[in-house]
């Protein structure tokens, strides 16, 4: 059965954005990632003007990171107070990043600059998280060396004013640190356009030290407010947000949100990392193919205005 | 002068109301006094000329058919008003990384463009003709204005890759061959079957059928179709477009409504703890 999409202005068949919204749905309950940079290139890739892919999304991504915030908050793996900090420093860099947009939009440069942020940035992030999490699975061997860096790390970060308790992911840390680090990851999102899950939560995990399961939790809190200041701002100004697609994605979004979230809860912290990281890597993989092979169509649908 | 900066010069002068009533009067007395179109008999119909895009559309099919002078060839043309059309490039950035390298701005480009012959084109019509009426790639090539490119090679090859762009988005199909045709009291009946692509947006489409003889159109009738949004479909495009800030609000709401619903479900079922 098909459905004509009344903002895409293109026909879909119905099973097909449900699967997609299953699927994307399913990583965002595993890994607190939005999965935006997963499903806005699949969208596109079924013929869905690349505006309104994106927009959409991140509409989708309301319904499943609300479906996954509540089952981890059931769960206890919310660190509210966290995730309001990282919103702060969050909003502030979006902000700026949108800015640096426009001027290299003005210089003509801003395609070649997403483009390899986003090469480079899931590079660096899935290969760092995939040895990581394996050489951890393997056993720590490197544990005292590690610890001693840790600690010369750990002082510097101690020295910070502002030293606040975060209860739920039981690590103490300067307020500014969440700030600073969700602003970079704020900028970097908004350059490339995506909610920053994927980003946010090696940060959480890495620097902020905070457990596994209360990262996911926190991280869809977090891409929730995002989420839904862009698809507002998008239905405002440029008309892309297609309420049909939307429905269809997050009918299979929201439920392989709560499938995710079940099987997380079956899967030790390291195996969970270990997954990100072969997805992250694989999308990378995919982004340099496209890249290195010529099209066989030299054009495209324009952004729109 | 090349013929396409004559073409484009030829563009803009018509660009002038003077000159266009001119033309007009000119075209009026040329076809009452020398043309042969007086003596050709032409009636076409259009089937299925209002185009319900509904919540279950996926395209439709749109069928001419009439009557013509036996002994003469046809030309059917369906296609959207000219209009500015922009599109991403892709070039090759840094020597090897194919990405967007800017846009491609086209004026006087349809849409849509769908032209189907009786025969070869070039076999039936002489390129004054083509041009003329606008029939063809390559009269369309000359017709177009293609912006940025460096020279005239450059613009033709990025005229081929919007065609290409265009027929794989099924939007631009020509076909020769495909109109049957039975001859019946000196006269020939035509008909012609076209799917029409759920790809091609609402909107208003000119059917144009003409009549060809000896290398020239000696005569030519258009019919209207439409393609318009009914019910749902129509409600929320309306919506989206008109009122953005209520519609972005419904969209926001409704998937928190959803997520909290399969959250809370999901809950129950499970039993949470």
């Amino acid at each position: 059965m098909y459905i004509y999409l009344p903002v895409a202005l293109t026909s879909i068949k119905v099973l097909l954005p449900i699967g997609l919204g299953l699927l994307v749905g399913l990583l965002s309950g595993l890994f607190g990632v939005g999965g935006g940079f997963l499903l806005t290139p699949l969208l596109i890739m079924f013929g869905i003007p690349p505006t309104v892919a994106a927009a959409t999304d991140s509409n989708q991504i309301v319904a499943a990171s609300t479906s996954g915030t509540y089952a981890h908050w059931k769960l206890g793996n919310v660190d509210f107070k966290m995730g309001l900090y990282l919103l702060i420093g969050g909003f502030a860099g979006g902000l700026m990043g949108v800015q640096a947009i426009k001027v290299l939009r003005a210089t003509g440069n801003a395609d070649f600059v997403i483009k390899m942020t986003y090469v480079l940035m899931l590079g660096i992030v899935g290969t760092y998280m995939f040895i990581e999490s394996i050489s951890s699975m393997k056993g720590k061997k490197s544990e005292e060396a590690k610890a001693g860096k840790e600690s010369k790390t750990g002082n510097f970060l101690k020295s910070l004013p502002f030293q606040t308790r975060f209860e739920k992911s039981g690590v103490t840390h300067s307020a500014l640190l969440p700030i600073i680090f969700g602003g970079f990851v704020g900028v970097l999102a908004a350059i490339m356009g995506v909610g920053g899950g994927f980003l946010m939560v090696p940060v959480m995990i890495y620097i902020l030290r905070m457990p596994m399961h209360v990262v996911v939790g926190t991280s869809l809190f977090q891409i929730l407010f995002t989420c839904i200041e862009v698809t507002f701002l998008q239905a405002y100004t440029n008309h892309t947000v297609d309420f049909v697609l939307a429905v269809l994605l997050l009918a299979g979004s929201t439920i392989g949100a709560q499938i995710g979230t079940v099987f997380g809860r079956k899967l030790k912290g390291e195996q969970l990392k270990v997954f990100l990281a072969v997805i992250v890597i694989a999308v990378t993989i995919k982004m340099i193919f496209d890249l290195t092979l010529s099209p066989s169509i030299l054009l495209s649908q324009s952004g729109g205005h | 002068m090349s013929t396409l900066k004559i073409q484009k010069l030829k563009n803009k002068i018509m660009e002038y109301p003077g000159i266009r009533f001119l033309m007009f009067c000119l075209v009026f007395l040329d076809i009452f006094l020398f043309s042969e179109m007086a003596f050709s008999d032409l009636t076409i119909k259009v089937n299925h000329d209002r185009i319900k895009i509904n919540f279950v559309y996926h395209g439709s099919s749109v069928s001419v058919s009439g009557v013509a002078d036996s002994g003469t060839d046809l030309v059917i043309k369906i296609a959207s008003p000219e209009s500015h059309q922009t599109l991403r490039k892709k070039g090759k950035a840094a020597g090897f990384l194919w990405m967007n390298i800017g846009e491609l701005k086209l004026e006087h480009a349809s849409n849509l463009y769908f032209l189907h012959s009786t025969r070869k084109l070039d076999d039936i019509l002489n390129s004054d003709e083509m041009d003329k009426f606008l029939i063809g790639y390559p009269s369309m090539e000359r017709h177009v204005e293609i912006t940025p490119v460096d020279n005239e090679n450059d613009e033709s090859k990025w005229f081929n890759e919007f065609v290409k762009y265009k027929e794989s988005s099924k939007l631009y199909d020509i076909s020769s061959g495909k109109i049957s045709v039975t001859d019946k009291d000196g006269k020939q009946n035509f008909y012609i079957q076209v799917d029409w692509p759920y790809q091609a947006p609402p909107g208003d489409y000119l059917v144009t059928v003409y009549v060809v003889k000896d290398k020239r159109v000696i005569d030519k009738a258009e019919k209207n179709v439409l393609a318009e949004e009914v019910g749902i479909v129509k409600a929320l495009s309306d919506m989206a477009n008109n009122k953005g800030a209520l519609y972005g609000m419904i969209s926001v709401i409704a998937a928190l409504g959803t997520g909290f619903g399969v959250g809370m479900i999901f809950g129950k079922g499970t039993g949470a703890h």
